[in-house]
């Protein structure tokens, strides 16, 4: 099987800053990927190297095993969609929809037929001689969507597509988007800040810490294993702690019980200290434990105040050992 | 796109700039034609210990000065109220200032020939009213100077302010007054700070038209209101002294960069030059010259 | 809104001293008498017919055409690319560029006028005419330079890349996506640039002889030395032509978003 994109020890300077370094990366057939990160990690700019907008300082891309490292852009046959949504305002919703076709010189029928459906897989039909500074941020999202898929692109890449809509509605078009890929059966590279997004729609998440490979892997087995504490603060989690017997470790609040004085521990880990604060949180409470010199998170059902004398329980099995800026293995499942 | 292209577009703009532009200002300072052995400096150096030209320059630059705050006095207010009229409205008043700066600078001076003129509408309206039976010389005095300019700048002042004014949320006065300011205070303590970058360009800008103006200056100040603009048209065109004319050239051209330096400065210094530079972009240069 | 009638005062005044003149002319325009005269003696169209059969006054209105088309049209060939080479290009020195570009805004137009008579016209032998269009495309190569990057600026960058991603290669994304992008912005540049090439007296002052000399020159000289109302009519010719490109413009992209801002 031919790889839609992989990437070979690409590194990417701008004048002395290294903003990707000897990046090796595959991305599988017909899934989804996302490039996971925060700002100044390197997602846009590997995205932006696969595109064809930026040229690697080193390293080899290929497109369906074809070297394709200086290639221009219009000759990769990919879809690009923007943060911005980059629709073209001085065309209507259908000719932006049209351009990549008239640019491949698609029949006039042809056209019509393959606008109007991407244009009903985004549900926007009704909107085709709209121009796109009359439709809404979701809707243009939708054109910039279908402008991208309507050349049947080999990877389909997203840059950041949701971050310009507001919380209700990029929860909404994620599972629009995960359908739409679904459908079409497109290899998607997403690029996200947004562990919540990636983590509903990655079949292989890519974590980039300072332009290098941190972790990767399916959601599934990354995010009960980060493999480093930055992956771990990244994926939300907020105990790290020092456990006698097991070194540097995480886990998460909910798995760690906090025990009134006089509470019967079925077993694991306890360290003792004091309730510093107390959150109810309706069908539990989160309190935060002084233990020593850390402060552990973790829950309770029982009625505990600040400044109790109070146990915390941390169960063996659930916590995660962080080795301390250890090289990451990158081995995972449909990866090399 | 690359270096190399974006290098090959400036290519002919540049050109066009450096042979219409750069070559034959520098090369009238360098070098007069004609050979004159005290050169444009020399010349300049005389001048500048001449009685008569400095008090036309002295004369050009009052001129500047008056024209600069009248105009200011007669816009800001207009500018204001555009600023703080419903949407509809301000477009209307807005469109009323602009549009005077595309009409020729000749059409709109000449106008002032109709009401100082020896039989025109002022001295008809004091004659009519029998305050005198001769009226008193109105034209070719600096008084009439100053009304062409005013008239001709006020426009200009108008979009400098109105650019700065335009950014300030009406909202922010209402807060001031919420926290007891009396409505005087919350315009001198939030509106005029805030639009002293529009000030400071506007009158930037007027005062460096009004100091170069030729069109106004020539009609209604003739030649016994000389200006440093008339004094180089003269020598120029009437005495053929091209020494002399370069003379005055760097003579105006530094008095108007001088002044630039200046209220770029102070512009600066107050919120930030990057408000004051964002004033009109289209506006700004456009009627600047346009208006001369 | 509250009233405030010292505000109304002011502005009233303002609006008055701005344009009651320019109406003044138009009612000389339609006088009968041989001076400017208050008040007109009687009314007529004389003035018109005057001025529309005065040589002097239609060939230099021929040449005011021909000089601010041309200067117009070359200052915006060579304008736009500027703007796209100093907004889009990364190039080092990009401020310096951008000074080049506006400088000669700070220089007054009439020592401009002055340089380029004695370089180009009695130094290097340049007609009259090319020495016009010469001198006005670069007085309007800022106008040219700024607008088109103002619109440039707000355009999104990215729209050329989505071009090129989407198959164009660089120079069909130029003609299919960034012009008609920056059309609005040209046109703009253009209107404005037509009208202050064609107001411009300073600049042309020194360039213009007999034979070939501009409308707003011509005025001028003709005021020098006579005071009938001839140029009163041609101003409320002018006067009329500007209205109407106002109006157009207004039908078009809207008069404030071109003149105003």
């Amino acid at each position: 099987m031919v790889n839609p994109v992989e990437l070979d020890g690409v590194t990417r300077e701008f004048g002395g800053v290294t903003a990707v370094q000897d990046l090796d990366l595959t991305v599988p057939e017909g899934k989804f990927t996302a490039l996971l990160g925060p700002s100044g990690c390197g997602k846009t700019t590997t995205l932006r190297m696969i595109a064809g907008y930026l040229a690697p300082t080193r390293g080899r891309i290929l497109l369906d095993g074809a070297e394709a490292t200086r290639l221009p852009p219009e000759r990769r046959n990919l879809g690009m969609v923007f943060q911005s949504y980059a629709l073209f305002p001085h065309l209507t919703v259908a000719k932006n929809v049209a351009f990549g076709l008239r640019m491949r010189k698609a029949g006039r029928e042809e056209t019509r037929r393959r606008v109007g459906e991407a244009l009903e897989l985004v549900g926007l039909s009704h909107l085709a001689e709209r121009r796109p500074r009359e439709l809404s941020g979701g809707q243009q999202q939708r054109v910039a969507l279908a402008r991208a898929i309507v050349i049947r692109p080999s990877v389909l890449l997203l840059d950041e597509p949701l971050s310009n809509l507001d919380a209700r509605l990029r929860v909404q078009m994620r599972q629009e988007l995960l359908n739409v890929q679904r459908e079409t059966g497109v290899t998607a590279v997403l690029v996200t800040h947004d562990q919540d997004e990636a983590l509903e729609l990655a079949d292989l998440m890519v974590i980039l810490r300072d332009g290098r490979l941190e972790q990767l892997g399916h959601p599934r087995d990354v995010f009960p294993a980060p493999a480093s504490r930055f992956v771990a603060e990244f994926l939300g989690y907020e105990n790290f702690l020092t456990v006698p017997g097991h070194g540097p470790v995480t886990i998460r609040p909910e798995y760690v019980r906090v025990l009134a004085a006089g509470e019967e521990p079925p077993g694991g880990t306890l360290l003792s200290g004091t309730a510093a604060r107390v959150t109810y949180r309706g069908t539990d409470c989160l309190v935060a434990v002084r233990a020593g010199d850390q402060t552990v998170l973790g829950t309770t059902a029982a009625e505990i105040r600040p400044g109790d004398e109070v146990r915390v329980l941390l169960p063996g099995d659930r916590l995660i050992h962080l080795p301390e800026n250890a090289p990451v293995p990158a081995t995972a499942g449909d990866t090399r | 796109m690359s270096r190399r292209s974006a290098g090959l577009l400036l290519v002919p703009g540049i050109a066009l700039l450096a042979f219409g532009f750069v070559f034959p200002v520098c090369a009238m300072l360098l070098a007069p034609p004609e050979g004159d052995a005290a050169g444009v400096a020399g010349r300049l150096g005389g001048m500048l210990t001449d009685g008569y030209v400095l008090s036309i320059a002295l004369r050009t630059v009052r001129i500047g000065l008056i024209t600069m705050l009248a105009s200011l006095l007669l816009g800001f207010p207009v500018a204001y109220a555009i600023s703080r009229a419903p949407a509809r409205r301000a477009g209307v008043l807005l469109a009323l200032s602009t549009f005077p700066l595309l009409l020729s600078t000749v059409v709109r001076t000449y106008s002032w020939l109709v009401i100082l003129g020896r039989n025109g509408l002022l001295s008809g309206v004091l004659t009519g009213l029998g305050i005198t039976a001769h009226p008193p010389q109105l034209l070719y005095t600096e008084t009439a100077i100053v009304l062409g300019l005013v008239q001709l700048f006020t426009p200009l002042m108008i979009l400098s302010c109105y650019g700065s004014l335009s950014q300030v949320d009406s909202r922010l006065e209402e807060a001031a007054r919420g926290l007891g300011a009396s409505s005087g205070r919350a315009f001198r303590l939030v509106v005029l700070p805030m639009a002293l970058p529009g000030v400071a360009v506007g009158s930037t800008l007027v005062f460096a038209g009004a100091v170069t103006a030729f069109t106004t200056p020539m009609l209604l100040g003739g030649t016994r209101q000389r200006t440093l603009a008339t004094l180089l048209y003269d020598y120029a065109s009437v005495s053929l002294d091209w020494t002399s004319a370069s003379a005055v050239a760097v003579f105006m051209t530094m008095i108007v960069l001088a002044v630039g330096v200046l209220t770029g400065r102070v512009g600066a210094s107050r919120l930030g030059a990057r408000r004051a530079r964002k004033v009109p972009p289209a506006t700004a240069g456009a009627a600047g010259e346009g208006a001369v | 809104m509250r009233r405030r009638p010292l505000l109304t005062a002011l502005c009233a005044l303002a609006y008055l001293f701005m344009l009651g003149p320019i109406l003044l002319v138009v009612a000389v325009a339609f006088s009968g008498g041989d001076t400017i005269h208050f008040p007109p003696e009687g009314l007529s169209l004389k003035w018109f017919g005057k001025a529309l059969s005065q040589h002097s006054f239609t060939s230099a209105l021929g040449t005011s055409v021909l000089v601010a088309t041309g200067a117009t049209l070359l200052a915006l060939l060579v304008g736009v690319p500027l703007a796209l080479a100093v907004q889009r290009g990364r190039l080092p020195g990009r401020r310096v560029i951008e000074a080049l570009c506006l400088s000669p805004i700070v220089v007054p137009e009439l020592v401009v006028g002055l340089a380029l008579y004695q370089q180009l016209m009695v130094g290097l032998r340049v007609t009259a005419l090319g020495t016009l269009m010469i001198g006005h495309a670069v007085l309007l190569i800022p106008y040219a330079v700024r607008v088109t990057g103002a619109s440039l600026a707000m355009a999104d960058p990215m729209l050329e890349e989505a071009a090129r991603g989407l198959g164009a290669g660089p120079v069909t994304a130029f003609f299919r996506v960034t012009l008609p992008v920056l059309a609005p912005g040209i046109l703009s540049a253009g209107l404005l640039s037509f009208i202050t090439s064609f107001n411009n007296v300073p600049l042309s002052l020194l360039l213009t002889g007999p034979g070939t000399t501009t409308l707003p020159v011509e005025m001028l000289h003709y005021v020098e030395f006579s005071f009938d109302p001839v140029v009163a009519a041609v101003s409320t010719l002018l006067l009329a032509l500007t209205v109407a490109v106002a109006v157009v413009t207004e039908r078009l992209i809207g008069f404030n978003k071109v003149f105003g801002r």
